[in-house]
């Protein structure tokens, strides 16, 4: 049985499992190889005792079965990666632009379909923060696309 | 002693810490108040602010924000049922009967009482404790403070819940495991950065906490939206207070409760792991008990039933702060993020603190008392006004939720990867949310996974590379030895349980 225990445990034993794989990346010195402690110990000890507790997870016997009814992944998955988008537009575009645009996106998207209220809540908001970052905190963000500034 | 506050209330009566102290209360209470933000998303949300103020202000305003943000949970808990977080549970137990009743007012009086008795004595206590155990734990070595630090994550996870101490310690595993991630401060080496420049300096603490908390919960609320009927209940309650006056007669009932739950909630909150939720329900099942024949009144709007919890949180919450200042480890989520803002700003909470910067240790405590004191005189005359947040429809409140905790991470490194990496980080914890995985212990090994190598690391140097140490020096085994009872414990005393069930079964069986 796929319980939330198990799903979960054979995620992060496969998290492990590559985090377990890495640390022969990591490079010693030839003189370090003997040493007690090196940049590798710590790792090698989570890696076991993340196999570990994970394999434990996925064995041991568990009843709680995922529940997904009512969950709305179009608008998370949606969000992630208009957030994502963000990311990436924040310079180019500028803060201004790329935030308001963000924000009146997002409202509409959660359910606001006036448009006099997107860009009545959205506008000033930005404006006002980017004020007060700029002008109050003295933390300087681009405000318009590179070209313009 | 008598020194050490003077120095604490002149670094905090600076009308600017004071302002800090204030606009960290309001703050706090506003985050707190939204249902899925409690005082962890909130002290993240404040970071970015905090790290461009002195290390004083800056804690003064993080401690603000934190007692905050537990009485806006208690606020969420009382009007709408919906606590903000684990510890104001207990607090909807007998507050939501009582605004059911149209006591509203009445039960966020009462919660703003406790909450600043609870506080107050709190602080007291820690005034006493914290040099005491601060001056005892200057003789610890390495190897103590490597055992200590087990000793955190283990508790944390063990008192985690029925069946979720693999889950919590297997989070603190993941939580160790992505500290390790970055330029491995001892040898120069890169571990982990899958060849990436920007993940070189490791992964920002701030940027954990903001994708796992804020934006996680957020998304959280996105993902499970509320039904109509919810948010008009949130509507009508943000409108409808009813009187704020608490009689003669109940405070006389409420008085020992108060008085005991301070205690009780300060001592718990100092064992590391256990805080303010374990403290909560212990204070709320003690008074039930003690009540005689009103405890039958707790769940239908006891004014007990509300105090004690409410007393007992906030001194467990003053109470977490005795191992963070005194030996430099946390004791919940919440001071772990603490603790990881006091690193950022170079300064290592331990023993030391308390001798090589005592502004900064008595600012703290003297900062909870005005703390207290703000959160009573400034937040309760204002409690109508801040309540009518939770009508503020979630469409608007959600993206902004989401915009806050991205561009809070953006301006502090100013490097568009963070984002990415929210993103990333933000998407696993909705799937581990939802599987049920505690965040607050992969946070607590994140921020000490760092410490505790370079302990492990100094212990074994200091005995010639031999693990011995473990075994030989009787304060690290101790120490060690009631981290490996906080396992065994809860399994044991389930295994125990369940044989007396049977036991009584059997002889009930038979007597039938």
């Amino acid at each position: 049985m796929l319980t939330k225990d198990r799903i979960g445990g054979i995620l992060i034993l496969a998290f492990c499992a590559f985090y377990a794989f890495k640390i022969g990346d990591i490079r010693l010195l030839p003189f370090q190889r003997g040493d007690a402690f090196t940049a590798r110990t710590m790792p090698m000890v989570l890696a076991v005792l993340g196999i570990g507790l994970a394999a434990i997870l996925v064995i041991r016997p568990s009843r709680n079965l995922p529940d997904l009814r009512g969950l709305d992944w179009g608008r998370v998955a949606f969000f992630l990666v208009w957030m994502s988008i963000y990311g990436l537009s924040v310079r180019p575009l500028g803060f201004l632009i790329s935030t308001t645009l963000f924000l009146a996106v997002g409202f509409a998207v959660l359910g606001e379909r006036r448009l006099w209220l997107l860009a009545a809540v959205s506008v000033p908001l930005v404006v006002l923060f980017w004020l007060l970052m700029t002008q109050g905190l003295e933390v300087y963000i681009a405000p318009f696309p590179e070209g313009w500034n | 002693m008598i020194e050490g506050i003077l120095i604490g209330l002149s670094t905090a009566f600076t009308i600017e810490n004071l302002l800090f102290v204030m606009m960290g209360c309001l703050m706090g209470t506003f985050i707190g108040m939204l249902p899925g933000l409690g005082p962890m998303s909130a002290i993240a949300l404040m970071i970015p602010i905090a790290a461009t103020l002195d290390p004083s202000a800056g804690i003064i305003l993080m401690a603000a924000v934190y007692y905050g943000a537990i009485f806006g949970g208690s606020t969420s808990s009382i009007l709408i049922n919906a606590p903000g977080v684990a510890s104001t549970v207990a607090t909807s137990f007998d507050g939501y009967p009582m605004a059911r009743k149209g006591m509203a007012g009445k039960a966020l009086a009462i919660a703003a009482y406790s909450s600043f008795s609870g506080g107050v004595v709190g602080a007291l206590l820690l005034l006493v404790a914290a040099p005491s155990l601060a001056r005892v734990s200057l003789s610890f070595h390495s190897t103590d403070y490597f055992a200590l630090m087990v000793l955190g994550l283990v508790a944390v996870a063990a008192f985690a819940g029925k069946g979720s101490m693999i889950k919590a310690l297997l989070m603190t595993v993941v939580g160790l495991m992505l500290s390790t991630v970055g330029t491995d401060q001892t040898q120069g080496v890169a571990r982990f950065t899958l060849g990436m420049i920007d993940l070189v300096d490791g992964i920002s603490f701030l940027l954990l906490v903001m994708a796992t908390f804020a934006l996680s919960e957020a998304l959280m609320a996105i993902l499970k939206p509320k039904g109509d009927a919810a948010r008009l209940e949130e509507k009508e309650a943000a409108q409808k207070l009813g009187s704020m006056k608490v009689s003669g007669a109940e405070v006389k009932e409420m008085a020992p409760v108060i008085g005991r739950s301070s205690i009780l909630g300060f001592l718990i909150g100092v064992l590391p792991g256990a805080g303010a939720t374990i403290a909560s329900f212990l204070a709320y099942g003690t008074e039930q008990r003690l009540a005689g024949k009103k405890g039958a009144e707790f769940g239908t709007g006891s004014v007990r039933g509300l105090a004690a919890p409410e007393t007992a949180n906030n001194a467990a919450a003053t109470g977490s702060f005795v191992p963070l200042l005194t030996l430099g480890i946390p004791g919940s989520g919440t001071t772990a993020i603490m603790l990881g803002a006091l690193i950022g700003y170079g300064i290592q909470p331990g023993p030391r603190l308390y001798i090589d910067q005592p502004e900064i240790f008595w600012s703290v405590i003297v900062s909870m008392w005005i703390g207290n004191i703000i959160l009573l005189i400034l937040n309760l005359p204002l409690i109508p006004y801040i309540a009518r947040i939770l009508a503020i429809p979630s469409r608007f409140l959600l993206p902004l939720i989401l915009f806050f905790s991205l561009i809070g991470v953006y301006f502090v490194s100013f490097n568009t990867f963070d984002i990415q990496l929210m993103v990333i980080f933000a998407t696993v914890a909705v799937v581990l949310r939802l599987l049920d995985f505690p965040m607050a212990p992969m946070i607590l090994g994140f921020i000490l996974g760092g410490m505790m190598e370079e302990n492990l690391r100094r212990a074994l140097l200091i005995n010639d590379g031999s693990w011995s140490f473990l075994w030989e020096r009787p304060l690290t085994v101790t120490i060690l030895g009631i981290a490996a009872l906080c396992l065994v414990l809860p399994a044991l005393t389930g295994q125990i349980r369940r044989i007396k069930d049977a036991a009584y079964k059997r002889t009930g069986a038979s007597g039938d």
